[in-house]
């Protein structure tokens, strides 16, 4: 059986019931056999109660509402705002007025589609074929008097800098690079064995 | 139906959702872009630098450490930004370049090289205006192919201005 000095550690507890089951049952069987123990709850009790007796609440009539205003003062998202004014404005369509509105925003969508999209060029341009096909033009090179100075400024002369953002090979040893005088970019594509 | 200020806001920003994606393909007309190859075979046999090949020399060499520089194909064309053009090419190869769009003083391209039907490379890549990128490495006859591929807005390529009619590379 318990003692007594180890009850009386419980009996807080026990008067607030934040014991273990176990434990409770324990304080209980004791308190049944112990007067002391029992003027020592009987105590705790009342202090307890005295306390919450004297104990101002603190008045919380419209702590919700304030809350919420305060929350609402807040800064917001860009992305919760636009879905709020639009949960707004969808809020204050109604039945009718919603079909209309939703057919001019379609009609909208379907001008703007056809003005402003590819599929416009595509409609255009439909008499024109996506391809051309080079040809080999052998008559392109003018006479051999007037073959250029290497000093003159020429194509291959000019800064020719490439900016590759990708490169794609089944050529593992694909290589790439720029010599630095002239800045001109070599993609290398070695024939493999 | 009252148009209040909210909803007009609403529709605005409708259309403006629709439209903005779209934008960037609202120009009113395709810039053109030239397109100039120059293929090339490089070799160490010494017989030097092809005479039309003058304009590239200097770059040829150095960027490579071939004895011969020969023209074997002459190639060039004009496309809309957006359309292919494909060229057929020395050895079997052909190759699609497809100017994307021109921005400031660089033209963005994707180039296809193809032997045969075999893709050999893709790459995506923005281009100097009248500048010229170089792609070299397969074998051709006994040296290798080297191509020299011009781009420029003007329609003007110096090398067809300044090359010489070279009597073999006639309908490469």
């Amino acid at each position: 059986m318990a003692e007594c000095g180890e009850i009386s550690m419980m009996l807080g507890a026990f008067e607030d019931s934040e014991l273990e089951p176990n434990e409770m049952q324990e304080v209980a069987f004791h308190l049944a056999r112990c007067e002391s123990c029992t003027s020592i709850l009987a105590d705790y009790s009342t202090l307890g109660r005295d306390l919450r007796s004297i104990a101002a609440e603190p008045a919380l009539a419209g702590f919700s509402s304030a809350v919420i205003a305060r929350v609402d003062r807040l800064p917001q998202p860009v992305l919760t705002r636009i879905e709020r004014f639009i949960r707004r404005q969808l809020d204050s369509v109604s039945v009718g007025s919603g079909i209309a509105w939703g057919g001019a925003v379609a009609a909208a969508a379907v001008v703007t589609i056809i003005l402003m999209t590819p599929y416009a060029q595509q409609f255009a341009n439909r008499a024109t074929p996506p391809t051309v096909i080079a040809k080999a033009d052998a008559n392109a090179a003018p006479a051999a008097n007037q073959v250029a100075t290497a000093n003159e400024p020429t194509m291959a002369d000019n800064d020719s800098h490439a900016d590759i953002s990708r490169l794609e090979s089944e050529n593992h040893s694909v290589a790439v690079w720029s010599e630095p005088r002239r800045d001109t970019t070599v993609i290398w594509l070695p024939d493999q064995p | 139906m009252t148009l209040r200020p909210g909803s007009l806001t609403f529709l605005i920003i409708a259309i403006t959702a629709f439209g903005a994606p779209g934008l960037p393909y609202a120009q009113p007309a395709p810039k053109q872009v030239f397109v100039y190859i120059d293929s090339v075979m490089a070799a160490d046999t010494n017989e030097g630098t092809d005479p039309r090949l003058s304009p590239l020399d200097k770059k040829l060499r150095g960027l490579f450490g071939f004895s011969t520089y020969s023209l074997i194909g002459h190639n060039e064309g004009q496309t809309d930004c957006g359309k292919m053009i494909a060229f057929m090419l020395p050895g079997g190869k052909i190759l699609h370049v497809q100017p994307r769009a021109i921005d400031d003083d660089m033209i963005a391209m994707e180039i296809v090289l193809f032997d045969g039907t075999r893709p050999m490379m893709t790459t995506d890549l923005k281009l100097k205006n009248n500048g010229t990128l170089i792609v070299g490495g397969p074998r051709y006859e006994q040296g290798m192919m080297i191509i020299s591929i011009g781009a420029s807005t003007s329609g003007t390529s110096p090398m067809q201005a300044q090359a010489t009619p070279p009597p073999e590379a006639n309908n490469h």
